[in-house]
């Protein structure tokens, strides 16, 4: 495990508990500069761990608590008159910023949701005409309840495609649980976590990242995949090639925190139901029968062929 | 597993089962080889069998099963008990006997109370196998298997009729494997057994095993189709000799016993003889006299005189011979072991090299001029010989105006015909011979009957006369088909009733050339050539030779010295009996280069026609093999691929292919990767089975060479030696 990835996701377990796996699937998103939903029902610390991880980094951390009333300008920031100066001044809104926790992402109308999502994936923002880049890394973490919950508006399956990741956090175990009872009962540790990695080194990183090598036999097997999704009978819609290259981007950071400067199709295989996951629209009878896309994924990297040559030699 | 495992009342009645199949393994064992106390060994296997099922301790097993046989021995070969003084004393005499022969391996001196005990061993070892069959393999495929061959096999080659035996065996082992079958089912999907389940699944199979079996018992079944291979093989490996087999399909070829002819024959393409000679030629072999209505026997008129001559000394016989001048020489090779001399009409006398000091000569048997080689007073055979000869040419002025009177003895040797002979033959030939004069003419009328009177030459279906029936007449007047057999006897028998001695004479006929020097031929012989025919006596003349069988032209020469009304006729019917005749196959055609090639094809397919039941069995066999190496498949091959990688030896450059071959070697073992399966947890499910760590040393490696692009260099010392590691655990 790469070192500095190593220090992050030991930070963050100082404040959970046995989410490991979340924590490290975060930092994929995070080094390769993709954007994480969060989901699951309230209450099992999705919160808490977008705050571990945005303290484990000195970077700018930023929080946007979604409700039905907020507005696009809530989020992106808004011109206003200032007498000062005689002029509109552009005032960023919490959306500029390095680690951002969008919590409750399906909570707000879909007009505040989009303003969002535009400027996660432009990682800019446009206010009367003029544009501001926001500074890397930018690194949205987005939480939301499943959409049985009442009072919600669920994100359009298209503007899901913006999220890297989907993760679902899941009940901790009996054991874990009571050591999180343990932990409430003391103070909160979260407010002794200190930053492990500066945004130079983040930056650092996720260049790094960029450079881990893929050789074509895997490429040709993210393609196999993404090309398998298409073709699933209860499936509507298989993934895009945005999501090809999503999950080769995952891919590289997931080898980069193994310390390895080349991808393996095993972390191919270990990231595909979280990068494709989402991006899979269900015919509603599949959906009915229950069965999910994450199976579906499973089912296909169980029936697909390991390259075990070299590209050229197959 | 072990709420699985067999409960002893289930396991009781697999045992009982198997115990009345090995009863079916016995009883043609016991049946065959004369062996008694059946009962007493059945004992024994009950004994084992019980002995197995309460798994009983092995050193008191072991004792049980020693106690009973030591018991049976001594009960069985020395008639008394085995703890009496008289029965140790027997018991440790036997034993000494048996030992100091085991010790000489002087097999043939071992009692047959030591086989016994061999044969007890093997019952034991047989329960053992049986046992570990059905409880450890729940498959007793391959035991049934082996019974069906076992009883198949004996029934076949053996008198014990195993009809009804295999029918047992099929149901026995077919319900077995249906509950086995079952039992494996529930174990492979950890259903615990249950009556009710159970009984779902075996009863209808039950039901289908005992339906089939009752519908086949009923239907009618066709005769085998396969003539008994029993005979064929033998004379396949050479002890045959065309033996008679009543109402069954002989083969061709030169027999010794002509008691009961008839019967259909089937061709053999195995050459005896070669000669080579100037011209083609019967080659006479010997004489019978004695029409016994069935065959053909030797009247031992001269009470079995042998006489003998040396070699190139002249021979004296029953044979008109040729003028000095005309004699010839035609020089034998003798390919198939028969130990008679072949004759030439006029034989002079045998050449043979033989060496001084063997008191080598020839015998002639006076009462059927066969002519054998004799060293030391005993037959022997010849490789080679070279006969002396001088064809008579009969004149046929002599043959119209014969002058002598028949000679008392010939006439009361010549004409013998059994009582039983039906009128209507005798009639049929004072028919044929009504209106001609001389001998001669009638002989040749006799000759010619069958070739004007819709006779046809056939080997296939030809009958056997039944009892009380006579072989000539049924020939003569209700099938009218056969071959050679049937054409010479009938007209020996037409001959003397008639009134002109005859007799029957065997050989071969001409053969195929098969090269040509000029002026002599290599005439090639097989045993489709054995052939008779027939010799009549015409007075003043001696003995000429006729040829009665359709197909075959006669070889004798005549001398046309005299022009008759006849004559015309006669010559007439020579040329035309001369011509190629329709009946290929007995005769073929003396074309010199085409024949060879188109015999060469034909002789390939001769042989498969004639060796097709040795080729189906090679077939079966190669096919049981196949499957077997197959199914054994993980047993040898990776071994061998094993072997094959081993000497392709393992070094950078063929680090890569080396590590794919690991990958098949592992798929021939059984360790197959499954789909989406990564090398790497492929890796960590081999490292777990065989508990290293190499193969995923090795796979990590391999990985980086592959997927990576700065492949480090491998460290080939230390993956060589996990890469053998891995080879050696796979193969050994």
């Amino acid at each position: 495990m790469h070192k500095q990835v190593e220090a992050i996701i030991e930070n963050i377990e100082k404040v959970m508990i046995g989410k490991r796996e979340v924590a490290e699937l975060s930092v994929v998103a995070l080094l390769s500069g993709g954007h994480v939903l969060l989901e699951d029902v309230p209450g099992v610390g999705k919160t808490m761990m977008v705050k571990a991880l945005a303290k484990s980094v000195s970077a700018e951390f930023k929080r946007i608590q979604f409700t039905p009333d907020l507005l696009p300008s809530d989020v992106i920031g808004v011109s206003i008159y200032n007498p000062k100066i005689l002029q509109f001044e552009f005032r960023p809104g919490p959306i500029v910023g390095n680690i951002i926790l969008a919590d409750e992402i399906n909570r707000t109308s879909p007009k505040t949701q989009s303003a969002l999502l535009e400027s996660m994936e432009e990682a800019s923002v446009t206010i009367d005409g003029e544009t501001l880049q926001i500074a890397r890394p930018f690194f949205v973490m987005a939480t939301q309840n499943p959409i049985e919950y009442e009072g919600t508006y669920p994100l359009p399956e298209a503007q899901l495609d913006r999220f890297l990741l989907k993760i679902k956090m899941g009940y901790p175990t009996a054991q874990e649980e009571v050591e999180v009872l343990r932990r409430a009962a003391n103070d909160e540790p979260i407010v002794h976590l200190t930053p492990v990695i500066s945004i130079d080194e983040l930056l650092e990183l996720q260049r790094e990242v960029r450079n881990v090598y893929l050789e074509d036999s895997v490429k040709s097997y993210i393609v196999q995949l993404a090309r398998a999704t298409r073709t699933v009978s209860e499936v509507y819609l298989g993934v895009s090639p945005r999501a090809s290259i999503a999950l080769m981007k995952a891919a590289q950071a997931y080898a980069k925190m193994q310390d390895r400067d080349y991808v393996k199709p095993d972390d191919v295989q270990y990231l595909a139901p979280f990068v494709f996951g989402h991006r899979i629209i269900l015919k509603p009878e599949a959906r009915y029968e229950g069965v999910t896309t994450e199976e579906i994924v499973n089912r296909i990297i169980n029936k697909s062929v390991i390259p075990i040559k070299r590209y050229a030699e197959q | 597993m072990k709420n699985n495992s067999f409960s002893l009342i289930e396991l009781s009645i697999y045992y009982i089962v198997v115990f009345f199949i090995l009863r079916e393994w016995l009883v043609p064992v016991m049946d065959l080889t004369k062996t008694g106390y059946m009962e007493l060994i059945l004992l024994f296997i009950a004994l084992s069998l019980v002995i197995s099922l309460f798994r009983l301790n092995f050193i008191v097993s072991s004792f049980v099963k020693i106690a009973y046989i030591v018991w049976f021995i001594v009960f069985v070969y020395g008639g008394v008990f085995v703890l009496s003084a008289e029965g140790i004393d027997f018991l440790f005499n036997d034993l000494q006997t048996n030992l100091s022969a085991l010790m000489r391996a002087d097999w043939m001196n071992i009692t047959d109370s030591f086989r016994t005990f061999l044969f007890f061993i093997l019952i034991w070892m047989l329960i053992y196998l049986i046992h570990h069959w059905i409880v450890v393999r729940m498959n007793v495929f391959y035991f049934l298997l082996l019974t069906v061959f076992f009883v198949g096999t004996l029934d076949t080659f053996t008198e014990y009729e195993g009809s009804f035996a295999i029918v047992r065996i099929m149901v026995l082992g077919l319900v077995m494997t249906v509950f086995l079958l079952i039992k494996r089912l529930f174990n492979q999907a950890n259903i615990k057994l249950d009556i009710v389940k159970y009984l779902k699944l075996a009863v209808p199979v039950v039901v289908l095993v005992v339906a089939v079996s009752s519908i086949a018992y009923f239907l009618p079944k066709s005769p085998p189709q396969w003539p008994d291979p029993v005979p064929f093989i033998k004379s396949a490996a050479g002890q045959g000799g065309g033996e008679v087999n009543k109402g069954g399909v002989k083969k061709v070829g030169y027999g010794e016993n002509d008691s009961e002819l008839g019967g259909s024959f089937i061709a053999d393409d195995t050459v005896v003889f070669l000669a080579e000679a100037s011209t083609k030629q019967y080659w006479r072999v010997e004489t019978k006299d004695v029409y016994t209505s069935k065959g053909w026997e030797d009247s031992g008129y001269s009470q079995g005189e042998l006489k003998s001559f040396g070699p190139g000394e002249t021979i004296q016989y029953s044979l008109p011979r040729g003028p000095e001048e005309d004699t010839k020489s035609a020089s034998i090779q003798v390919m198939y072991p028969y130990d008679f001399i072949i004759q030439p009409y006029g034989l002079k006398s045998v050449d043979a090299s033989y060496s001084e000091n063997s008191n080598f000569e020839f015998v002639m048997a006076m009462d059927t001029e066969k002519i054998m080689p004799y060293t030391f007073q005993a037959p022997t055979t010849l490789q080679e010989y070279s006969v002396n000869y001088s064809k008579p040419v009969y004149l046929y002025s002599s043959l119209k105006n014969p002058t002598e009177e028949i000679d008392p003895k010939i006439a009361e040797r010549y004409l013998q015909l059994p009582k039983t002979l039906p009128e209507r033959v005798r009639d049929l030939a004072a028919d044929i011979v009504g209106g001609r004069e001389t001998p001669y003419d009638k002989a040749r009328a006799i000759e010619m009957y069958f070739k004007q009177n819709g006779f046809r030459y056939d080997t296939d279906n030809v009958a056997t006369p039944s009892e009380g029936q006579d072989y000539v007449d049924q020939f003569l007047f209700e099938t009218k088909v056969g071959y050679c057999d049937n054409f010479s006897t009938s007209m020996v028998v037409l001959l003397r009733s008639a009134g002109i001695p005859a007799r029957w004479v065997k050989g071969f006929a001409g053969g195929d050339v098969i090269d040509n020097d000029g002026s002599t031929s290599t005439y090639q012989i097989t045993n489709n050539d054995a052939h008779s025919w027939v010799e009549a006596y015409i007075p003043s003349v001696g003995w000429i030779n006729f040829e009665p069988t359709i197909g075959f032209n006669s070889s004798r020469s005549i001398d046309y010295d005299l022009q008759t009304d006849a004559y015309q006729e006669d010559v007439l019917v020579i040329e035309e009996e001369t011509e190629p005749d329709e009946v290929v196959e007995e005769q073929p055609e003396t074309q010199q280069t085409a024949a060879q090639g188109n015999s060469f094809s034909k002789n390939i397919s001769h042989f498969f026609e004639q060796n097709k039941f040795i080729l189906v069995i090679l077939l079966l066999a190669i096919v049981v093999s196949l499957f077997v190496l197959y199914g054994v498949r993980r047993k040898w091959m990776p071994k061998v691929y094993g072997a094959l990688y081993r000497r392709r030896g393992f070094d950078e450059s063929t680090f890569e292919s080396a590590f794919l071959q690991l990958l098949k070697l592992l798929e021939l073992k059984g360790f197959k990767r499954k789909n989406g399966q990564t090398l790497q947890t492929f890796a960590k499910e081999m490292d777990a089975y065989f508990e290293t760590s190499h193969m995923s040393k090795l796979t990590k490696c391999y990985e980086q060479t592959i997927y990576s692009d700065n492949a480090s260099k491998v460290d080939i010392t230390q993956m060589k030696e996990s890469w053998e590691y891995l080879i050696n655990r796979i193969t050994s």
